[in-house]
């Protein structure tokens, strides 16, 4: 009988779709006991050597098969107190729920000669390998594991990845694994403190579980901050000089250099001074070539970002799409860091697979027809995934209405990632009117470009600019004082606080989106709807719970010059930090987990110590008076 | 050894400052160099060092050139020029290119510790207007609310000569180090062929000289109160 080779991948529909392409479309479907998702896919396979041809079992798990937790004795909320769950000890145990799929990992294998392990290729899917290697191991313990490494379902792809195999990244488990523990202990200790100690101070926490989660905090005080900023915005008034000039029929007007100021008697005097200089002069005219960047490749942050802005879905839904795109085969891995293309990948190819679209296949024809053009390289590789680009084309009428617009926009992104930047004509006038300075400035869009397929990117020509000569003089039809007020910030956005989380080292791109749904879940946060039809926004709003416990963990460090409170960025930061160390083996899991049981360890003692505060400010929103 | 007369002329030669006797005769005095053996040179740079230290109106000399008119703020003059060299000292100094509210969001990062390297947080993020080249500066109507924006300016200083005559001072150029964060209360400055339109001075590269120094009396009261002041008046102009 031809060896047997054992395949197990992240998802039921991974698994699915890489028997397909190995089997050629002929697999056998087996249904597994006790778990109705989980299928065994059985099919002959040719993997070149030295395996040869083999049959194969391809199966999955659903997500990761373990979780971790503290020993019987400290489950229960009053079982210690809060503080000791910093040393408890784990336990690493197969989830009930997954019994089944475990069970069945190592009944296949028994019969094995080998494990090939098919989860996605990243940090948590490295880990969840680690997992059926052990179930496998247990099963056979003489049975050899490899990795398969792909970042889509398309066939070639996953035919290579089957044929040329790796070995699991035990750095990149080991980063997870170290997460999974930090995420417990410092989750516990602090959700079991506060929740203990809050659910006596207002009526409506009394039944409540008020959680604490390191990324969670961090996203909240955000979203707090800014609300506090607006609360708290006083607006003022300023005052500016405007110049208009009317010549060839158009109105030129010149912006100050100087914006505005928030002095009135200042700016009065400023004016006069110009005014009694009677004369303008022009000190520059330039005619410059303006172009507008095509977009970057396609990142997990940009899609979540411009997702929310222009296809009008959180950024979890964008991520949930997405993922069902990709595992149908239709767009590259969507959780991705990197803003560059491999100089491997047959760009053209892809481009020609759009062809048959309705709506972009012409343009992606005139691409290959010259106008192609090597997109530009961010400062990012994951060293995993490519960009998230379309891996085959998709007729429409395939696809629900929201994998309809997430596909629609990694297309053209890859599009106008292939295309020539917008190409313009700009003019920049300056004049010296006085002592003061003031400018205009004229575009003219030449060349359209990426625009033609991107229409999520505005730019427009302005007004034409009547000629100028540099060094000549004129008499200024109307020069004034405007007078405006500052503006208060917006509330934050759920595209801004991505770019806040990415920007402030929170969260991994994969994970964000599911932080803002935990907040808002906790009842945290609320999304709040302004506006309607094409200007409608939605802001995330704090409730008076979440602004508490922000205003509760801020007072606790307030005099404390060397403690980070909780609501801020840092310390995860620093966490987040120290996985990448464990990715890259300069640091140990055992040193990593150490190390930041130590720095939430004395927050922890602090928030313990002066935990009056944190009530004070909880009865301060919620409890009426 | 040097001479009353010597320092004098030091001063004046190095800062262009004339010191009245009284003080020089005090500073003789109390400095107690009279006695030992110290060069002269160390003697004069004392000297400078307590002159700038010093309250204008204590120590110089004055002549009616090197004071302010006493009418200087009088708005019903278009302009006027004043040759000098009249030195004064900085009694305020204010950020007029910035909002009040914002200059009170920027103490109060740095009350929360978020100006220390490494603790800044990242408050504001373009969303998707990234890839422009060569763009026009955008004029947003935002102002006030930027982040950081250090020492923008033009500043608005109250300036005080020797008989204690002050004026309105406004940057109409930015002058290199002339920020609130370099210029302590009591610092020292030297105008030269300055020019004052409607009771303001305005001040420019050309007719600025900065002496350094500061009035230690004035500078810590004045940075410790800044806050509740700033607070203070923009509730103020909640109500104008």
């Amino acid at each position: 009988m031809a060896r047997k080779i054992l395949c197990v991948a992240e998802k039921p529909a991974i698994a699915r779709a890489v028997a397909t392409h190995m089997s050629g479309g002929s697999f056998q479907t087996h249904s597994v006991r006790g778990n109705q998702y989980v299928k065994n896919y059985e099919f002959e396979f040719n993997f070149g050597a030295p395996w040869g041809s083999c049959s194969v079992t391809m199966t999955s798990v659903i997500g990761h098969l373990t979780g971790l937790d503290f020993e019987r004795q400290y489950r229960g909320w009053q079982s210690c107190p809060p503080g000791a769950l910093f040393e408890a000890p784990v336990k690493e145990e197969v989830d009930e729920k997954k019994m089944p799929i475990a069970e069945n990992i190592r009944n296949q294998a028994r019969y094995s000669k080998a494990l090939f392990i098919w989860t996605d290729c990243d940090r948590e899917g490295e880990h969840i390998g680690t997992e059926v290697r052990t179930q496998a191991m247990s099963g056979n313990a003489r049975i050899e594991v490899r990795r398969a490494k792909f970042s889509n379902t398309e066939r070639a792809h996953v035919l290579r990845a089957a044929r040329e195999p790796i070995t699991l990244d035990e750095f990149q488990a080991n980063a997870v694994a170290a997460r999974i523990e930090l995420d417990l202990r410092i989750g516990a200790a602090f959700t079991r403190l506060q929740t203990l100690q809050l659910q006596q101070v207002a009526e409506i926490l009394k039944e409540k579980v008020i959680s604490y989660g390191s990324c969670q905090f961090p996203t909240l005080g955000f979203v707090v901050d800014r609300y506090l900023r607006v609360q708290n915005f006083k607006p003022e008034t300023f005052w500016g000089i405007k110049v208009m000039l009317q010549r060839e029929g158009i109105k030129v007007n010149f912006l100050w250099r100087r914006v505005h100021l928030f002095d009135r008697a200042a700016v009065t005097m400023m004016l006069e001074r110009c005014l009694s200089a009677k004369q303008a002069k022009v000190t520059k005219v330039n005619q410059k070539p303006k172009s507008k960047w095509r977009p970057l490749p396609l990142t997990t942050v940009d899609l979540q970002m411009m997702g929310s802005r222009y296809l009008r879905m959180d950024s979890q839904k964008v991520m949930k799409v997405a993922e069902a795109l990709y595992t149908k085969g239709f767009i590259s891995y969507p959780r991705t860091e990197t803003d560059q293309f491999d100089k491997a990948i047959d760009l053209k190819k892809l481009v020609e697979k759009q062809y048959p679209d309705g709506r972009w296949g012409q343009y992606a024809r005139e691409l290959l027809d010259g106008k192609f053009r090597t997109p530009r390289s961010g400062r990012h590789n994951d060293q995993a995934h490519p960009p998230i680009h379309p891996v085959s084309w998709v007729n429409p009428s395939q696809l629900n209405s929201d994998e309809k617009k997430v596909y629609e926009f990694v297309a053209r992104r890859f599009l106008a990632c292939c295309s020539e930047d917008a190409k313009g004509q700009g003019t920049d006038i300056e004049i010296q009117y006085g002592e003061e300075m003031f400018h205009a400035s004229g575009l003219i869009v030449l060349e359209r470009n990426y625009l033609d397929v991107y229409v999520y990117d505005k730019w427009e020509s302005s007004q034409n600019l009547p000629n100028f000569e540099k060094g000549e003089r004129f008499e200024p039809t109307e020069a004034n004082i405007f007078e405006g007020k500052t503006t208060a910030p917006g509330y934050l956005t759920e595209p801004e606080l991505i770019g806040l989380m990415d920007a402030n080292g929170i969260g991994t791109d994969a994970t964000m989106a599911e932080h803002i749904a935990k907040i808002k879940e906790r009842e945290y946060v609320v999304v709040n709807e302004r506006g309607s039809g094409r200007s409608k926004v939605s802001e995330l709003i704090p409730t008076k719970l979440g602004t508490a416990l922000v205003e509760g963990y801020d007072n606790v460090v307030a005099d404390l010059p060397n403690s980070i409170s909780l609501s801020k960025p840092f310390l995860r930061k620093e966490m987040e930090l120290r996985m990448l160390e464990i990715c890259a083996g300069s640091k140990t899991r055992q040193e990593v987990v150490q190390q930041s049981l130590d720095m939430y360890r004395e927050v922890f003692i602090h928030t313990q110590r002066r935990i009056a505060m944190l009530k004070t400010a909880c009865r301060k929103y919620l409890v009426p008076e | 050894m040097a001479s009353a007369e010597q320092i004098a002329a030091q001063i004046q030669n190095k800062k262009s400052l004339a010191v009245s006797s009284t003080w020089l005769n005090n500073f003789l005095s109390t400095s107690g160099s009279a006695q030992r053996n110290i060069p002269a040179s160390a003697i004069i740079n004392t000297a400078i060092f307590r002159v700038l230290a010093s309250d204008f109106r204590e120590s110089l000399s004055t002549t009616p050139a090197s004071l302010l008119p006493v009418d200087i703020h009088d708005p019903n003059v278009q302009e006027r020029r004043l040759v000098g060299p009249i030195p004064v000292q900085v009694l305020d100094i204010e950020d007029i290119g910035t909002s009040l509210w914002s200059q009170v969001e920027a103490i109060e990062r740095v009350e929360r510790g978020e100006a220390v390297r490494g603790r800044e947080i990242v408050r504001t993020v373009n969303v998707g207007d990234d890839n422009e080249g060569e763009n026009g500066q955008s004029s947003s109507n935002f102002a006030g609310n930027t982040s950081g924006s250090r020492g923008a300016g033009p500043h608005r200083l109250i300036l005080q000569d020797a008989a204690g005559t002050k004026t309105v001072g406004i940057e109409m150029q930015a002058i290199e180090d002339l920020s609130i964060e370099k210029v302590p209360i009591g610092g020292k400055i030297l105008l030269h062929n300055a020019t004052v339109a409607r009771g303001m001075v305005l001040l420019d590269p050309q007719c600025v000289s900065l002496l350094g120094g500061k009035i230690d009396a004035l500078n810590g009261p004045w940075k410790e109160n800044r806050k509740a002041w700033l607070l203070q008046r923009v509730s103020q102009v909640q109500n104008e």
